[in-house]
């Protein structure tokens, strides 16, 4: 009898169960084992009645909230590209300065619209510090012409210096100091959108420090074989230039190519023994693949200079070879002359939205003599890297470079190579 | 007590027990969910940060990943009305007219002079809000420069679309704006870059406009929004219920609409179709207050990237996927994604990266996991399909007419894509299950339905019908007798008589046979009970393969 009970009592609580079970398999809510209800509309009216007992706030994670305050606050516009007010910069000032951090502000749409103004300051732990104010006026006569005024001042402590010429040798490296005022303008006209023409001038009062810490460049080099090194001179710069520039987007290119042309003339201020003319060529042609998602990127930039009769171009003025933006396998600044040629290739595959990969191969050569800018004996180095960003622009980009004789870099550096 | 009455309680307990569970109510097939039923007063709003959710969504799966039907279906399989979803062309024959209508009670507005209160805070496109002559708010959103037209023709498609399927959403305007009809309200205010509030000024206009596509006669085409009747509680997520809302027990991601909402989503290439994008709104009287669940913001349908054409990725692959990236990080690209290679058309300005041949309804992804998308059965995709080929040709072209495309050939794109694309939903989801619908019992024992796939021109009519006829028990929710098996060619056979006379339910299982789609042989269940001399059905379950 008593197992009858049992199992009476087992079936009872069986059939129970497999009503809950029912209710959540099934989909529709089934009725409680008692107190049963007459209708579905009873039935869900009791659930809902029931959860009326038991009402909580919503209660966003602390990582949501967080989150939620940093876009309410635009933090990630002001921190990547905001169009006006106060923002912290971050980012790199020069190749050699790691990364630099300071305030910047961005006032646009002044003196009726026409003129933007812009300034920042930053420092790194290296000691590398920057400031820079400058006031555009990018929409004059109908956006045909614009006109920009700067003046910027820089200290960077640590500048390699290996001598001048491509037989430069590594172990010849020392630093130096450099630190340079700069107040000009320049002024353009636009007759097309992918076209620019204009000219401007700089003074330049850069400085040399020779002193500080490690081994200098007064120990081994004297102003023979580093010219301008014992000497201080202000520099008035002239420049005209042609900028043809259609490529898409403009801050992350994939297709497109821009030319663009700058004849200088630095004219020392002093007793003109440093005065010279410069011309340079910077190509860059994009070509797209596979409706954009891979890019064939090849870049060639030559630099030629004129040295008045007797002049000397200062070591600190000449075209440099070497780190994270141009010969990628080599230590920044490692080549340094009055001629340079420098070749880029690279292939860029998106991987997602947001990060490219890259494989690269640089190569260039500095000189003397003008005719030694050829093909033959280049340095070079290759490479493989990611890019993080946007379509309109790269924010940060990580390269590992090889494959030269001065070793394997690693490259970890804010903004697009070209 | 002997031990005999102990016993007889016992099974009498049993009994009840299992007597107590009905299958059908006799309410059944509701037709309403009253989730206005208590008092929603406490509800607070949400607010959704765009980074956690893409976070949340992309790198943990949320909600109840079961493999269960919907829980807010009733028991003929279809969506009652609640404040989330109302039956519109799925119930009743619309018009042409209503369905382009949509939501909107205006034919045209005019803004001139309405008075600037605010710029638009939130979201990628320009604009701002206006209050008409009575006070109300307005919300508008101008066209891209370079792509006029095309972001304010796919709200106004979306919105008509969604709005004839079921869903909640805001009225919605094509208008012309002129720059020197704009009024800034005493108080208006902006929020600058450093996230302060502070007073509009003319030149910030401007700089609105800026950014906003001109049209030749110097006036800038927009879209119109009217805010919802009550107050904005935040939107909803895609899985889980509000905690402060006691009408809201059906968890998200096992709600139809919500799933059924990737059909709809795929169609339209609503890649954009995420939680963030929807509201919730506290309407009601006091101590009535219920929250009523809106879809908004189709700026970025159809190609469309509201600022920009949308990007070929878009429909194709979440954001962030795993499996191609790292396919094509270790192959250095030599792997191409067979999205990459689409044509565009490429003829009109105002139509973005729109196409039908490439398109996929099954392969079909939002910009990120969408746990109410990833649940999504095939009866759930087959009850949405069902609605979708409620969209004719002609009301697709009608529908496509209010977008006004002024270029040559845009809205003939828009439209033949739209049908394509339908076309291809139809195929991939009428027949992913077994299509039985519209089941009826006449009086006399005659029964009919319809094979829907069948119906709508996708599929063949299959080799023949399997029918499995018994009676059933509703107290114990199983079949009560011997079953009788026939076979029919076509949608229709005659209830054997012994199962007719008597019988308060009858239950027939519907297998079908066709040489294309095996997985028909899976049977919907579908149950008949007897009101008066007439049969009504209550019941079809659709066996559904696993997801």
């Amino acid at each position: 009898m008593r197992v009858l009970l049992v199992l009476a009592l087992g079936f009872g609580l069986q059939a129970s169960a497999e009503a809950r079970s029912l209710t959540l398999e099934a989909g529709n809510p089934k009725p409680k084992a008692q107190d049963e209800p007459a209708t579905r509309a009873v039935l869900l009216r009791r659930e809902r009645e029931e959860k009326s007992r038991q009402l909580t706030p919503a209660d966003p994670s602390r990582v949501e909230r967080l989150l939620l305050d940093l876009e309410n606050g635009r933090l990630f516009e002001r921190l990547l590209n905001p169009a006006e007010g106060f923002y912290p910069r971050i980012g790199n000032i020069s190749a050699g300065s790691g990364i630099s951090f300071g305030p910047a502000y961005r006032r646009p749409g002044l003196f009726g619209g026409h003129a933007d103004f812009s300034s920042f300051a930053a420092a790194s732990f290296q000691g590398y510090w920057m400031a820079d104010a400058r006031m555009r006026m990018p929409r004059l006569a109908g956006e045909t012409a614009s006109i920009d005024i700067h003046a910027q001042r820089y200290e960077f402590p640590d500048e390699n210096f290996f001598g001048l010429g491509p037989e430069s040798r590594r172990e010849d490296h020392v630093t130096f100091g450099l630190r340079n005022s700069i107040v000009g303008g320049t002024g353009a006209v636009h007759p097309t959108r992918w076209l620019a023409i204009g000219g401007g001038f700089d003074y330049l009062a850069p400085r040399i420090s020779t002193t500080g810490d490690g081994r200098r460049i007064g120990v081994r080099f004297g102003d023979a074989d580093a010219p301008g090194l014992g000497s201080r001179r202000d520099f008035v710069r002239f420049e005209a230039f042609a900028d043809l520039n259609y490529r898409e987007p403009r801050g992350n290119p994939r297709r497109g190519g821009r030319y663009a042309l700058a004849l200088q003339r630095f004219d020392d201020t002093a007793d003109n023994r440093y005065s010279f003319s410069r011309v340079e060529a910077d190509l860059q042609q994009y070509i797209s693949l596979l409706r954009d998602r891979r890019v064939l990127a090849l870049h060639a930039f030559v630099s030629t200079s004129d040295v008045d009769a007797g002049h000397e171009i200062p070591f600190y003025l000449q075209r440099t070879l070497g780190g994270p933006d141009d010969l990628r396998g080599f230590r920044r600044f490692r080549f340094r002359d009055r001629h340079m040629l420098l070749l880029q290739a690279e292939y860029r595959w998106e991987i997602f939205t947001a990060v490219d990969g890259a494989i690269f191969y640089d190569a260039g050569r500095v000189a003397s003599r003008v005719e030694d800018l050829n093909p033959n004996g280049l340095e070079s180095d290759y490479g493989i890297g990611f890019r993080f960003g946007t379509r309109n622009g790269v924010f940060l980009r990580v390269e590992g470079a090889f494959g030269s004789a001065g070793g394997k870099h690693f490259i970890f550096r804010f903004g697009h190579v070209f | 007590m002997s031990s005999r009455a102990l016993v007889a309680l016992a099974i009498a307990y049993a009994l009840t027990v299992h007597a107590a569970a009905p299958t059908f109510y006799p309410d059944d097939p509701i037709q309403v969910d009253d989730d206005r039923a208590f008092d929603a007063s406490g509800a607070r709003p949400i607010e959704g940060s765009n980074v956690f959710d893409f976070a949340e969504h992309t790198f943990f799966k949320r909600g109840d990943r079961r493999d269960v039907r919907a829980r807010n279906v009733n028991t003929v399989d279809e969506v009652p009305d609640s404040t989330w979803f109302t039956n519109r062309m799925g119930r009743i024959r619309m018009s042409v007219e209503e369905i382009v209508r949509g939501p909107n009670r205006f034919d045209t507005l005019n803004i001139d002079d309405w008075p600037l209160v605010q710029e638009k805070s939130s979201g990628i496109t320009p604009g701002y809000r206006v209050t008409d002559p009575s006070g109300h708010l307005y919300q508008v959103k101008f066209d891209p420069p370079l792509h006029p037209e095309m972001a304010s023709g796919a709200e106004v498609i979306g919105a008509a679309v969604y709005h004839a399927l079921g869903y909640n959403v805001v009225e919605g305007y094509i208008i012309e704006v002129d720059p020197a009809r704009i009024t800034i309200a005493p108080g208006a205010t902006t929020v600058d870059m450093s996230g302060r509030r502070r007073s509009l000024r003319r030149d910030d206009v401007d700089r609105i406009l800026a950014r906003a596509a001109r049209l030749p006669n110097g006036r800038y085409r927009a879209t119109l929004s009217r805010f919802a009747e009550g107050r904005p509680v935040g939107y909803f997520k895609y899985y889980g219920t509000r905690p402060d809302d006691p009408n809201d027990i059906h968890p998200h991601e096992h709600r139809r609409e919500l799933r059924g909402n990737r059909v709809f989503s795929a169609w339209l290439n609503h890649d954009d179709s995420r939680g963030i994008n929807s509201l919730d709104m506290l309407e009601g009287r006091e101590g009535r207050r219920y929250i009523r669940h809106y879809m908004f913001d189709f700026g970025s349908i159809m190609g469309s990237g509201s600022t920009m054409a949308q990007v070929p990725r878009a429909g194709n692959e979440y954001i962030l996927e795993w499996a191609p990236a790292l396919k094509t990080l270790a192959s250095l690209g030599l792997y191409v994604r067979p999205w990459i290679t689409v044509d565009y058309w490429e003829g009109a300005k105002s139509v973005g990266r729109f196409e039908g041949a490439f398109f996929d309804p099954i392969a079909w992804r939002p910009e990120y996991p969408n746990p109410a998308f990833d649940n999504m059965r095939g009866d759930d995709a087959f009850w949405a399909a069902r609605l979708v080929a409620r969209f004719t040709d002609e009301v697709i072209r009608a529908i496509v007419a209010k977008a006004r495309y002024s270029e040559p050939g845009a809205a003939e794109h828009v439209a033949d894509t739209l049908i394509a694309r339908r076309d291809k939903v139809l195929r991939a989801w009428l027949t992913a299950v077994n299509p039985i619908a519209e089941p009826q019992l006449s009086a006399g024992g005659v029964f009919t339905f319809e094979n829907s796939a069948v119906t709508a021109g996708v599929a063949t009519a299959p080799t023949a019908y399997v029918l499995t006829w018994s009676r059933f028990d509703n107290a114990t929710g199983s079949s009560v007798g011997d079953s009788i098996e026939m076979r029919v060619t076509d949608p229709r056979a005659s209830v054997p008589r012994e199962l007719l006379a008597g019988s308060e339910y009858l239950t027939a299982e519907v297998q079908t046979l066709h040489p294309d789609y095996s997985n028909w042989r899976l049977p919907v269940t579908l149950t008949f009970r007897r009101a008066g001399s007439a049969w009504q059905a209550v019941g079809i379950e659709r066996a559904a393969a696993p997801r």
